[in-house]
């Protein structure tokens, strides 16, 4: 995937943040502003990036299984998926619906 | 026979692998150090059979289906050339995702032999795993064992249970039958129940007693080391430690003693060789051979305390927060906390840092790296540094430290110009990664890395050093109708005058002389060199204890040797660190970027990023401490305008291209 096509995903995010100001109502929940410490279930992982999606699949982040933030520091989110802690950025919080 | 060592990154394949064959491949407490396949043969202690068995360590991979290419590597290796048995390394303290690639594993029809590593982290988060029970489930044999373990470890019942399964079938206990390969969904479909069926066989074997998303101390830990204000701040105080520990501290005491040792050798010579000798022969035997290799030498118990530290901070864990750390400001130029692993494993060598932005995905993002990696200080450039801090600074902490983060800030500027340079700036990626546990750090481990580097400094300095050292020698000793330079006439020899057309380059860097030239030059060869080269040019054989030398030299120093002032000394230090590493690291560049362009471009960039740096170095300094600019002001400051306006105009074409690529963009979504 090159990073071109990331950069388009990207404007797509953006746009969709424009429209929850628009309307509040539709707003989607990703993991950039869940809670920490809860348990929450992936709904949905939203990326042009397949690979990414493959990836992520095979550490077990994937729909229906669970996720927990354990802390965000600064601009990273350190998630607790099956018995691993990862460091992620807010742009894959963002990709992370729950 | 052949055995390949399978599993998750950071699960503990090379700590096994060295166990078993008593090599000392590279560790570290992170995921994805080792990039490229290994071979050994099993140690005679832990083989009790008659059979040659070799292992092959391979690459971390969390699924067959690659994402990194390294995780091809080792798809590749168990798919097309079978080994007769594999051996899955299950991190025991994440079974749920570890066994994913497991029964991946189980579906080839080649024997497999689970190690059931870490087994005593287990125990120590009071969890426990029916190991029978696991076997029996998995259609294979499990062993626990404990890898970073002297004995006990269970390594010899592994090894003797892969020999028994050695020509069997292997049961797959899950199909994972897949309806239509070509078909996305249909896989999907198959992964996402091939999980299933790991969660109820875990859920069969695990014990918990804490639930894995509990905050731990380690949490706590982390919140601290990585904080928003303070990460940084902890970074520079344990670099400044490690600093402070190696060059001020407990290096200089062992290398006291070993340079004693080295004189005492110098003497020796000396007197075995008598007066009779040629002056020629005995001048490139003692200043030559003798001084320069003993002068790069003498800083080799500073270079192995340093190694010693950092191999413990990289056996704590504490590296990956680093990158985590630093992936904050990367991003902002581009880049992401994955070029920090390049970085950290560039503090050791640049050759191997290169060869690990393998791991970094996007094509820009790896040539960058690899571009920027050099800049880091390796072991190499640490006598340079050594020698530079105790001759001009006192042994100063902070001039280390200082290199470590200027090359820090280099790299994120670089990053910066290059992202801009190449249109891209608009681009995102994403930054994941595993973060491994905190561990107390192995003294035994710290102690065997440690020594393989210095194996390494002293195979080097016996060979490329030692040769150019007497190359170096015997063309200041001549000159070009071959007679030896007379006294007072230096600058009719060899070296001098392939030199000076260099060293007036330089006039405007503070150090414009042919010794300095020709010292940086060598140092292209190996960063060493430099250290050896201005030991032979200068006949200073101690560069360690620097009042002794002032008694021998009746009155002067080093420093007065070479007739620096403090500004042109670290505009030398900041030029020889900064400008292209030496050729072979140039060579796992070219290897990397695949593109004669990129190369062609990245080491242009790094001999100007180092000749304005050291012009800023040089000019401020001195008008710092003197109140007035340093000699070739207006030449080099022509250069370095020339230089900036030339990258500059990249910078703006760039940004252009960055504009059409976003409005391309839009016309898209």
């Amino acid at each position: 995937m090159n990073a071109a096509l990331i950069g388009i995903n990207k404007r797509k995010e953006l746009l969709l943040h424009i429209d929850k100001v628009g309307e509040p109502l539709s707003m989607v929940s990703d993991l950039s502003n869940a809670d920490i410490n809860k348990e929450y279930l992936i709904k949905d992982i939203q990326s042009v990036d397949e690979e990414l999606k493959n990836f992520l699949f095979s550490l077990g982040c994937f729909k229906g299984e669970s996720i927990t933030i354990i802390s965000v520091l600064a601009e990273i989110f350190v998630i607790s998926v099956k018995d691993a802690r990862y460091s992620i950025d807010a742009d894959l919080a963002r990709a992370i619906l729950v | 026979m052949k055995i390949a060592l399978a599993g998750n990154p950071n699960s503990g394949k090379t700590t096994l692998f060295n166990a078993l064959t008593g090599k000392i491949e590279h560790v570290g407490n992170w995921a994805g150090v080792t990039i490229e396949k290994k071979e050994g043969a099993v140690k005679k202690a832990l083989n009790r059979s008659d059979r040659t068995v070799t292992i092959v360590d391979l690459p971390g991979a969390y699924s067959m289906s690659p994402y990194t290419s390294e995780e091809s590597i080792t798809r590749d290796f168990v798919k097309n050339e079978k080994p007769d048995v594999i051996i899955n390394i299950v991190d025991a303290t994440n079974l749920s995702r570890s066994l994913f690639f497991t029964t991946q594993l189980l579906n080839l029809d080649i024997p497999v032999v689970i190690a059931l590593n870490k087994s005593d982290m287990t125990k120590k988060k009071k969890n426990s795993i029916e190991v029978e029970q696991l076997s029996k489930l998995l259609c294979c044999p499990v062993v626990e064992t404990i890898s970073i373990k002297e004995d006990n470890n269970g390594l010899q019942k592994l090894i003797a249970t892969a020999i028994i399964v050695d020509g069997k079938s292997q049961a797959a206990p899950y199909k994972g039958e897949v309806e239509n390969l070509t078909d996305v969904k249909s896989v999907e479909k198959s992964d996402v129940a091939r999980f299933a069926f790991i969660k109820e066989l875990v859920a069969k074997v695990e014990m918990k007693s804490v639930k894995s998303n509990a905050q731990t101390g380690q949490d706590a830990l982390d919140r601290f080391v990585a904080n928003k204000w303070l990460g940084i701040p902890i970074f520079a105080a344990v670099m400044w430690g490690v600093f402070s520990l190696s060059q001020t501290h407990v290096g200089p005491f062992f290398a006291d003693l070993l340079v004693g040792w080295i004189d005492g050798f110098y003497g020796l010579v000396e007197g075995a060789m008598g007066s009779d000798i040629s002056p020629v022969l005995s001048s490139l035997l003692l200043d030559g051979i003798i001084g320069g290799v003993g002068a790069v030498v003498g800083f080799l118990p500073l270079i192995m305390v340093l190694f010693f530290l950092l191999a413990l901070l990289e056996d704590c864990g504490y590296m990956a927060r680093v990158a985590l750390v630093m992936d904050r400001y990367f991003k902002k130029v581009g880049l992401s906390g994955k070029s920090i692993i390049p970085m950290v494993i560039g503090t050791g060598c640049a050759i191997p840092g290169v060869m690990a932005t393998r791991t970094i995905k996007n094509e820009r993002q790896r040539r960058t790296t690899a571009m920027l990696t050099p800049f880091m200080p390796c072991g190499a450039k640490l006598p340079v540094i050594a020698l530079f801090a105790g001759v001009f600074f006192n042994d100063a902490a902070w001039v280390g430290t200082t290199m470590y983060f200027l090359a820090i800030a280099i790299i994120i500027a670089g990053a910066f110009i290059i992202v801009h340079i190449t249109g891209e700036k608009n681009a995102r990626s994403f930054f994941i990664m595993e973060l491994p546990e905190y561990r107390m750090p192995s003294f035994k481990r710290a102690a065997v890395s440690m020594m393989s580097r210095a194996k390494a400094f002293i195979i080097k300095a016996g060979t490329i050093i030692l040769l150019c050292n007497a190359a170096v020698q015997l063309m200041q000793t001549f000159n070009w109708q071959f007679k030896v330079v007379a006294e007072g006439a230096e600058s009719s020899s060899i070296l001098a005058s392939i030199a000076s057309p260099f060293a007036f380059l330089l006039i405007p860097l503070g150090f414009g002389v042919w010794q300095l030239a020709a010292a940086a030059i060598t140092g292209f060869i190996a960063k060493e060199n430099v250290v050896g080269t201005l030991a032979v040019v200068y006949s200073i054989t101690n560069f360690i204890d620097t009042e002794e030398l002032a008694l021998v030299a009746g009155g002067s120093d080093v420093a007065a040797v070479m007739r620096l002032t403090s500004a042109a000394a670290l505009s030398y230090l900041v030029f020889n660190l900064f400008t292209p590493p030496c050729f072979a690291a140039i060579g796992a560049m070219n290897a990397e970027m695949e593109n004669k362009k990129w190369l062609w471009a990245g080491i242009g960039f790094q001999f100007g990023m180092g000749y304005v740096i050291s012009f800023l170095t040089y000019q401020i300094g001195t008008l710092i401490t003197t109140g007035k600019f340093g000699q070739g002001f207006i030449y080099g400051f022509i250069a370095v305008a020339l230089m900036i306006a030339y990258v500059t105009s990249l910078v703006i074409k760039g940004n252009k291209k960055a504009v059409m690529k976003l409005n391309l963009s839009v016309k898209v979504t």
